[in-house]
């Protein structure tokens, strides 16, 4: 087949009225080549109080810290006999003893930053906590690997850092309908019926036009794939994350060739009155979890799946005057998906005796093996570029 | 001088021009249309906020009463809300345009935030005074500031224990660049800058007790150098100089930087580092006005929206909508999102920000409803962000029509175009153009705005 053969017929096939050659017909690669394999990267913003999540039940020091906030022994759910998981998380503990889940215990980085923002663009960008990036690592494996806008979509109205690279962004969509309709109220459609590609270049407002004819296309696809699905899983109501998760799920499950999906639950910065705040997020994370695995599962997807979930920082040991916690350092990070390497705790717990100079978790793992893991083992592309350096791969999958 | 050229300058150094005033400077030389330009921003008007409100609160209660500190931080937070929306209103309706859009430029080289309003309004104020001033004066001014002081940690730093994060940051992001100096020279001048402090009312303290009075070697100099010494030596490279123009090339003329441009913008900063002689180099100079220099820069969402708001009286009524905007186009004001500031140009666009971009004049001019919401920020509580969002709202803004109309009462549809879009218009947008037809003077000026081009200065 001809190129212009088979633009046409792409464009046929998708039903796409325009087809943005230049950005898409003339690149042979395809992602699917790397095989079928999904991430879905959730975060828990707010930085989430990890030693209250991955509880150390036996340890004096952890009750002496936080004497009214601590979870207490008869209500851990037990992993071994060290470690629990807080009790909103049975839904957790069910993946686990499937061998679905893998807990990765004292994930940062080096000279931690305790400011929101920052941290979370560190995590995002997979920066050294002393560099400045303005690309995310997912951004940047569109600008090596992808070809089409929405191969990573954040499930939100507008884009987050960790989507955006340097040539090439990902999409934010609400829903698979929300951006096609978007884009007919607006003037948008009109401006671009009248575009053709041979008179774009290079330059800024060249490309403004591909940044729109993207989006165009990229809106169209998935309102298009996704018409046909509907879940028969039901999800738990009044929970944004499951809304989110249900979203992710039917893109997923209406086959579409992204690899990876972006959500987020908010609320984690609890400096006051914690207990009440985390159980209630706990308990919204763990059952939008659950139901997504089954969701995956009865669809066959499950397979093809992983889900990595991180928060910006963990809190501090130590708890404060008003029974909550402050900004730490050091989390856990949970990656659950099927035929994980090894499952479980993936490691111990850090000593809790041996803190940093502000009285927070010292990190073993840095988070950007986790990321160069899963770009080499489950994205099958090379993490040294995406990262601009290389760390050492972990075995978790 | 040349209409188009006129409309560029006024791009650069301000937010644009109505049709009327075009019309009146066309009919004045280069010389004298940048002298005036010049002239309106030779004053010095400081932005205010009544801050009366936290007057009762003194150091020693909030040190002692957590419960007075979350009261005293939402104050803050409301004020500086405030203070952000007077901004705005000031980018709008001020005639000191240059100094304006020089105060912008320098509150992203000179980045940073603080939750306090009366930090904040100082700071900001410090970059207004200096924005067209001398520009060692300036510096030293900053390393004083408080907010550059807590946001840096130059506070942190002293003798005994030094904090290195300003005096990296002063030579690689505000005065010389990466590769310009080395580990040692971060480290000297770092002891040269400890027993910076700030009081409570935010007035800069020198703690001699905490300062290291040693000597250091800084760039090829042996001393006991203190601060303004050390930024007395960064000013003696030539490199910062050169630095600085590149970064006002990049903002003002073209982000592809012409290197022998920049190297006579050197010489003429390298001089006096007075920046108001370098800026009036740059706009006389006939370079500036090459067609390749023309409407090829992304507008920041700062630079569209007060462009938008300059052509059209209008006013957003309620400061949480116009931050929610900034927020979703990625530039609120007092809020840039690190030390090195927003990068621009193709960073302000991706699939989402240009959807709004385009769909931003029909919210505000035809009322459409807005139906996008910014993220949750990190310290909401949970209910906050989910419950409360309304969905659907249409914005609340006041458009002066009236006001409009009699600026564009004898103005064609074509020199209303020729005025809004400086760059060449797409082939099949023209095309698009040309079906509309006849259409109000409100949904003419909505269709312009509304362009990929309008996005373009």
């Amino acid at each position: 087949m001809d190129r212009r053969k088979f633009l046409k017929n792409s464009a046929l096939a998708s039903s796409v009225f325009f087809v943005p050659s230049f950005l898409k017909a003339f690149e042979n690669v395809d992602l699917c080549s790397y095989g079928y394999n999904k991430l879905v990267v959730i975060q828990l913003s707010g930085g989430n109080d990890g030693l209250n999540t991955i509880v150390p039940y036996r340890n004096d020091i952890y009750y002496k810290a936080r004497p009214k906030i601590a979870i207490p022994k008869n209500e851990v759910i037990k992993l071994n006999d060290e470690i629990g998981l807080h009790k909103k998380l049975q839904p957790l503990k069910r993946l686990y003893d499937q061998g679905d889940l893998s807990i990765i215990n004292n994930v940062g980085y080096p000279n931690p930053n305790r400011s929101h923002s920052r941290s979370s663009d560190i995590w995002h960008t997979a920066s050294d906590s002393n560099k400045y990036l303005k690309s995310g690592w997912i951004g940047r494996y569109l600008d090596f690997y992808g070809k089409h806008t929405h191969q990573a979509i954040e499930i939100d109205d507008s884009l987050s850092i960790m989507l955006q690279g340097e040539r090439r962004n990902g999409i934010a969509t609400r829903s698979a309908s929300f951006l096609y309709k978007g884009l007919h109220e607006s003037n948008f459609n009109k401006i671009l019926a009248y575009q053709n590609s041979k008179h774009l270049n290079e330059h800024n407002l060249g490309y403004l036009y591909k940044t729109m004819i993207d989006a165009k296309s990229s809106a169209t696809y998935l309102y298009e794939k996704t018409q046909n699905y509907s879940s028969t899983q039901d999800y738990p109501t009044k929970n944004p994350l499951a809304n989110q998760l249900k979203t992710i799920a039917q893109f997923i499950n209406s086959g579409i060739n992204t690899k990876v999906y972006y959500a987020n639950l908010v609320g984690f910065d609890t400096h006051a009155g914690q207990v009440n705040t985390q159980d209630r997020l706990l308990d919204l994370y763990a059952n939008s979890v659950a139901a997504f695995v089954k969701d995956l599962k009865r669809n066959n997807t499950f397979k093809n799946t992983l889900i990595l979930t991180f928060s910006e920082f963990g809190r501090r040991v130590k708890e404060n005057a008003a029974n909550g916690t402050d900004h730490g350092a050091a989390n856990n990070v949970f990656v659950i998906g099927e035929n994980l390497k090894k499952q479980g705790l993936y490691n111990d717990l850090a000593s809790l005796s041996d803190l940093d100079a502000n009285g927070d978790v010292k990190y073993e793992i840095d988070f950007r093996a986790i990321y160069a893991t899963i770009l080499k083992k489950w994205l099958k592309v090379d993490a040294s570029r995406i990262l601009n350096s290389s760390f050492n791969s972990l075995d978790f999958i | 001088m040349n209409k188009k050229h006129i409309l560029h300058l006024y791009w650069r150094a301000g937010f644009g021009l109505l049709p009327k005033q075009l019309d009146d400077l066309s009919s004045k030389s280069r010389e004298e249309v940048v002298d005036a330009l010049f002239l309106e921003s030779a004053k010095i008007t400081p932005l205010t906020i009544n801050t009366s409100s936290l007057d009762s609160f003194t150091k020693e209660a909030l040190d002692k009463s957590r419960v007075l500190r979350l009261e005293y931080n939402k104050l803050n937070v409301g004020l500086i809300k405030d203070y952000s929306h007077k901004w705005m209103d000031r980018l709008v309706n001020t005639n000191e345009t240059l100094r304006e859009k020089m105060t912008l430029f320098w509150a992203n080289h000179f980045s940073a935030k603080n939750g306090r309003i009366n930090y904040v309004k100082n700071f900001n104020n410090t970059l207004r005074k200096h924005a067209l001033g001398d520009f060692r004066k300036f510096v030293k001014a900053v390393s004083k500031d408080t907010v550059m002081m807590q946001f840096l940690n130059l506070n942190q730093n002293n003798k005994s224990k030094p904090n290195e994060n300003f005096a990296r940051e002063l030579m690689e992001l505000f005065t010389l660049g990466v590769g310009h100096y080395s580990e040692t020279d971060v480290k000297e001048s770092a002891r040269a800058f400890s027993g910076y402090k700030n009081n409570f009312e935010g007035a800069f303290v020198f703690s001699k007790y905490q300062h290291d009075k040693g000597v250091k070697t800084f760039l090829g100099e042996t001393g006991a150098f203190e601060g303004d010494q050390i930024i007395d030596i960064i000013l003696k490279q030539k490199q910062c100089a050169r630095f600085i123009s590149e970064k006002i090339y990049g903002y003002f003329v073209n982000e592809n930087i012409n290197q022998s441009h920049v190297n006579l913008m050197t010489e003429v900063f390298y001089k006096d580092y007075n920046i108001e002689n370098l800026m009036r180099y740059v706009f006389q100079s006939d370079w500036f006005y090459n067609a390749e220099n023309i409407g090829v820069k992304i507008k920041s969402p700062i630079e569209l929206l007060v462009g938008m708001c300059r052509t059209i009286p209008l006013r957003f009524n309620k400061t949480e909508e116009l931050i929610r905007i900034q927020t979703i186009l990625n530039q609120r004001l007092l809020y840039p999102p690190d030390v090195a500031g927003w990068k621009g140009g193709k960073n302000w666009i991706n699939t989402n920000s240009i959807l709004v971009r385009v769909k931003l004049p029909s919210m505000i001019l035809e009322r459409e409803s807005f139906t996008i919401q910014p993220k949750g920020n990190f310290t909401d509580k949970f209910k906050l962000v989910y419950v409360k969002n309304k969905y659907q709202e249409k914005l609340n803004v006041s458009v002066d029509w009236k006001t409009y109309k009699q600026h564009v009462k004898k103005v064609t549809s074509n020199e209303l175009l020729f005025s809004l879009v400086l760059c060449e218009i797409n082939l099949g947008t023209q095309n698009y153009l040309k079906t509309l037809g006849k259409l109000t003077k409100k949904k003419n000026l909505a269709k312009i705005m509304s362009l990929p081009e309008y996005q373009m200065c």
